[in-house]
C-alpha cells in the first residue's frame, strides 16, 4: 500500500519536473542543434543577423589548422578579432594591425593603447557572451594563459579560435607569423619576423664565446615558483646567455630554498612590473630576507629586474632578452646598451628592489602559476 | 502543522516552481550580450519551430544561455536531493553530497583524464564519474559493519577516503605538468561554462536528466520510510521498514546524484548543505515535501548565482561555487536566527 502510494507520488514529482524542467532544456538543445547543423552547410549569416555588413566578408573562409590540432573555418578577409591574452594583443600591435583589433582582455595592458579596446574579462575566463558582442570575424588564444574549454566552446557556437602554442622563442616567430597571415598581412608579418630574427641572430653572435651564466628565474617569491626546461622563458633566457639552475620537467615547479642554496646561482631574475612605477621606491627586502640575503648573487647585488615582457611569448619579448642579455655580459657588447635596447635602463633597477607581489599587478602569467598552487589548498579544503 | 496532502506538496511544488521560471526567464534575458524579451521570445520560438538560424541571437540563446541554465537547474536539483539523502543517511545535520568522498574520487578521476587524454571529447565527465562510482563503492564496503551500513562507521570511512584521495591530487599536482590542468583550478571551484561534449546537445541533456530523475525517483520512493527512521532505525524496524534496504537505496541514489553532479559541473558547493536545511525550515521535514522542495529549491539557487556570477563582475565571471557561499551563507543565517527566535 505505502509503495503504491510512493509510486504514485514519484510519477507526480517526476511530472513536475519534467514541466517545469524539460519543456526549457528540450528547446534550448534542438534549436542549438539545428543551428550546429545549419552553419555547418550553410556558413552565410541571415540578412536578420546585426552584424549583417560583415556578412559578405564571411563568405569566403579557408580551413585551417591551429597550433593545438583543432581545425576551423577563418574568414580569408578577417576584419574584426578579439585578443584573448597579453602577448596576442602586443603581437597584434606589433604588426601594426590594431584597427582589426576590436577587443582584448583586461590583462591586456601593452601598449596603454590596449588598455581602451573593449575588454572580454580575464584570460582565463572570458565572458563568451561578451566575444560573441564584439561580432569578431577570429578569436585568437594561446595555451600559455587561455583554457582549451574557452576555445572549445566558442568553436562549438561557431566562433573560429586560432589557438597558439610557442614553447621556444621560433616557436614565438611562427606563430607571429601566422597570425600576420590570418590578418592579411603577410608581408608586414615577414618583415617583423625576419627583424626579430636577425637581432636574435646578433645576440647568438655576440655571446657564441661567452659562458651560460647560471641564474635563478623567480616566477614568485612566495612560495618560491621557478620555471622548467621546456618553458619558453627558459628558452629565451638561453638566448639572452642565461641557463636556469632549476632542472624540472613542470612548467612552474615549486623550488625549495635549500635548493636554491645549494645551487648558489650567479644571478636572481626577478620580473618587474612594467607598470610600477614605484618599483624604485620598494624596499631592498631581499637583503633582509633570511636565507635570501646568504645567497652569494645577493651578497654580491646580482640581482636583476627582467621585463615582465618575459613571461609574454610576443615579439616585444626580444627587447627583454636583449636588455638581459647586456646587464649579464656587458663585457660581450661594444656598443652601449642603452643604444641597443632603449627601455633597458627602466627595467633593470640594480640589486634587490622588487615591486611588493600583490596579486593585482603582478604579471598575468605569474598569477596563474599562483593560482595552480592554490589548487592544492582548494583539494586540501574538501 | 497542516497534514501533508498530496496536494500540499503540488501547491507547494508548483509555487518552487513557478519561481524557477522567472529566475530562468531573468537569466535568459541578462548578460554581457543585449538582447531585448522580444527578440528572445522570437529566437525561442523559431528555434523551437525547427526554424533556427545562425544569428548571433541564436548563438547566445541556444549556444550559451540555454545550455548553462539548463545544466544549473541539474546541477543544483543532483546536488540538494542528494544532500537531503545524506543527511537522513548519516543522520547528521553537517552532511553534505561531498562527505563521503565523492568529490575527491571524481577530482582524480577528472584529473588522470586531463593528464592521460587532455582532448579527449567527454573524457573528463567519464571519468569523473567513474572516478566517484569507485569512490562509492570503496566507502560502502569500507563503512559497513556486522554487514548493515552503519552511519558513524560510514562517516569516518568516507572521511579517510577523501583525505586519501586529496593527498594523491595533491602529489599529482606536484608531479605531472598537463596542458588542460589549468581547468583543474576552475573544475574544482566549480564551473558551469564547459560546453557539451557531443554536438547532439538534446540528446545529452536527457540522458543527464535520465539519470537524475531515476535516481532522485528511487529515493523519493523511500520518504516514508525515511521519515520513520530518522525516529530511529530500530523503531523503524518494528514499525516494518526494511533499513538496510532503505539505507541502500538512499545511499546509492545520493550518491549518483553527486556523481552525476560532480562530473558535469565539478565541485560546487555549499548547496547540497545549505538548500535542504532552508527548505526544512520554509516547509517542515516531512521528506515527502523535502525532497522535491530541495530539487527545485537547488535549482534556484544555481540559476540565480549563476546568473549573478556572471553579471555582477561583467565582463569577468565569478565561479559559481563562490557565488552560491557568498549569497547563500548570509540568507542561511537569517533563517536560522529567525527559527531560534
Amino acid at each position: 500500500m505505502a509503495a503504491i502510494e510512493a509510486r504514485r507520488r514519484f510519477f507526480v514529482m517526476a511530472l513536475t519536473l519534467a514541466c517545469g524542467v524539460f519543456a526549457c532544456s528540450s528547446r534550448d538543445a534542438r534549436g542549438a542543434e539545428t543551428h550546429l547543423q545549419q552553419s555547418a552547410t550553410a556558413p552565410t549569416p541571415t540578412p536578420a543577423d546585426p552584424a549583417a555588413q560583415t556578412a559578405a566578408n564571411k563568405r569566403a573562409t579557408k580551413l585551417v589548422t591551429d597550433e593545438t590540432g583543432r581545425r576551423m573555418a577563418i574568414p580569408l578577409n578577417v576584419q574584426r578579432v578579439v585578443s584573448l591574452a597579453p602577448n596576442l594583443t602586443e603581437t597584434i600591435y606589433a604588426l601594426g594591425l590594431d584597427a582589426k583589433l576590436a577587443g582584448d582582455t583586461t590583462y591586456c595592458d601593452l601598449p596603454p593603447a590596449a588598455k581602451e579596446k573593449p575588454h572580454v574579462g580575464a584570460p582565463q575566463d572570458p565572458s563568451l557572451e561578451a566575444i560573441v558582442a564584439l561580432h569578431p570575424d577570429l578569436v585568437l588564444a594561446t595555451t600559455s594563459i587561455n583554457r582549451a574549454q574557452t576555445a572549445d566552446a566558442l568553436l562549438k557556437i561557431g566562433v573560429p579560435v586560432y589557438t597558439s602554442d610557442p614553447h621556444t622563442m621560433s616557436g614565438m616567430l611562427i606563430s607571429t607569423a601566422t597570425i600576420a597571415d590570418l590578418l592579411g598581412a603577410s608581408e608586414q608579418g615577414a618583415t617583423l619576423v625576419a627583424q626579430l630574427q636577425q637581432r636574435l641572430d646578433t645576440l647568438h653572435v655576440a655571446l657564441r664565446d661567452r659562458p651560460m651564466a647560471h641564474v635563478l628565474f623567480v616566477v614568485w617569491e612566495d612560495p618560491l615558483i621557478s620555471i622548467g626546461q621546456n618553458t619558453f622563458i627558459a628558452d629565451a633566457l638561453r638566448w639572452a646567455g642565461a641557463e636556469s639552475i632549476i632542472v624540472a620537467n613542470q612548467n612552474w615547479p615549486q623550488v625549495s630554498m635549500e635548493e636554491v642554496v645549494r645551487l648558489q646561482p650567479d644571478y636572481i631574475v626577478l620580473t618587474a612590473d612594467h607598470l610600477a612605477a614605484e618599483t624604485h621606491e620598494h624596499v631592498n627586502n631581499l637583503r633582509e630576507r633570511p636565507t635570501w640575503r646568504e645567497l652569494r648573487a645577493v651578497e654580491l647585488g646580482h640581482v636583476v629586474m627582467a621585463s615582465d615582457e618575459f613571461t609574454r611569448p610576443s615579439p616585444g619579448l626580444v627587447d627583454a632578452i636583449e636588455a638581459l642579455a647586456h646587464e649579464l655580459h656587458p663585457e660581450a657588447f661594444s656598443t652601449s646598451a642603452a643604444e641597443l635596447a632603449p627601455n633597458f635602463s627602466q627595467w633593470i633597477v640594480g640589486a634587490g628592489l622588487r615591486p611588493a607581489p600583490t596579486t593585482a599587478n603582478a604579471p598575468a602569467f605569474a598569477q596563474f602559476a599562483l593560482a595552480q598552487s592554490r589548487t592544492e589548498a582548494a583539494v586540501c579544503a574538501r | 502543522m497542516r497534514p501533508l496532502t498530496p496536494r500540499r506538496i503540488l501547491a507547494i511544488c508548483g509555487m518552487l516552481a513557478a519561481v524557477l521560471f522567472v529566475v530562468v526567464v531573468i537569466s535568459l534575458r541578462v548578460g554581457a550580450y543585449p538582447i531585448s524579451m522580444r527578440d528572445i521570445v522570437v529566437t525561442l520560438y523559431n528555434g523551437a519551430v525547427g526554424n533556427g538560424d545562425a544569428s548571433e541571437f541564436s548563438q547566445v540563446i541556444f549556444g550559451l544561455r540555454l545550455p548553462r541554465i539548463a545544466l544549473g537547474i541539474l546541477v543544483g536539483a543532483a546536488l540538494s536531493t542528494s544532500g537531503a539523502g545524506f543527511q537522513a543517511l548519516l543522520r547528521n545535520p553537517l552532511a553534505d553530497p561531498y562527505v563521503l568522498g565523492v568529490s575527491s574520487g571524481a577530482a582524480l578521476g577528472a584529473m588522470l583524464s586531463l593528464i592521460i587524454a587532455p582532448h579527449m571529447v567527454g573524457a573528463i565527465q567519464l571519468a569523473a564519474f567513474i572516478g566517484a562510482a569507485a569512490t562509492i563503492a570503496a566507502v560502502y564496503f569500507l563503512g559497513r559493519r556486522g554487514g548493515q551500513l552503519d552511519s558513524a562507521t560510514l562517516l569516518l570511512a568516507g572521511i579517510i577516503a577523501a583525505s586519501f584521495l586529496s593527498a594523491i591530487i595533491i602529489f599529482l599536482l606536484t608531479l605531472v605538468n598537463g596542458p588542460g590542468l589549468r581547468s583543474m583550478t576552475f573544475w574544482l571551484m566549480g564551473d558551469l561554462t564547459a560546453p557539451p561534449p557531443t554536438q547532439n546537445v538534446l540528446g545529452w541533456f536527457g540522458f543527464l536528466y535520465f539519470i537524475f530523475i531515476v535516481a532522485a525517483g528511487a529515493m523519493y520512493t523511500t520518504s516514508s520510510d525515511l521519515n520513520l527512521i530518522l525516529t530511529g532505525e530500530q523503531e523503524a524496524g518494528h514499525l516494518g521498514v526494511n533499513v538496510t534496504r532503505v539505507k541502500l537505496v538512499v545511499y546509492v541514489a545520493a550518491s549518483v546524484l553527486t556523481g552525476l553532479a560532480v562530473s558535469v559541473s565539478g565541485t560546487i558547493g555549499y548547496v547540497g548543505l545549505l538548500v535542504p536545511h532552508v527548505m526544512r525550515m520554509l516547509f517542515g521535514t516531512d521528506y515527502r515535501l523535502l525532497i522535491p522542495t530541495s530539487a527545485i529549491g537547488g535549482a534556484i539557487v544555481i540559476v540565480l548565482a549563476d546568473t549573478l556570477g556572471r553579471t555582477i563582475v561583467a565582463p569577468t565571471e565569478l565561479p559559481v561555487g563562490a557565488m552560491t557561499a557568498l549569497a547563500g551563507a548570509p540568507v542561511f543565517i537569517y533563517l536560522m536566527r529567525r527559527r531560534i527566535r
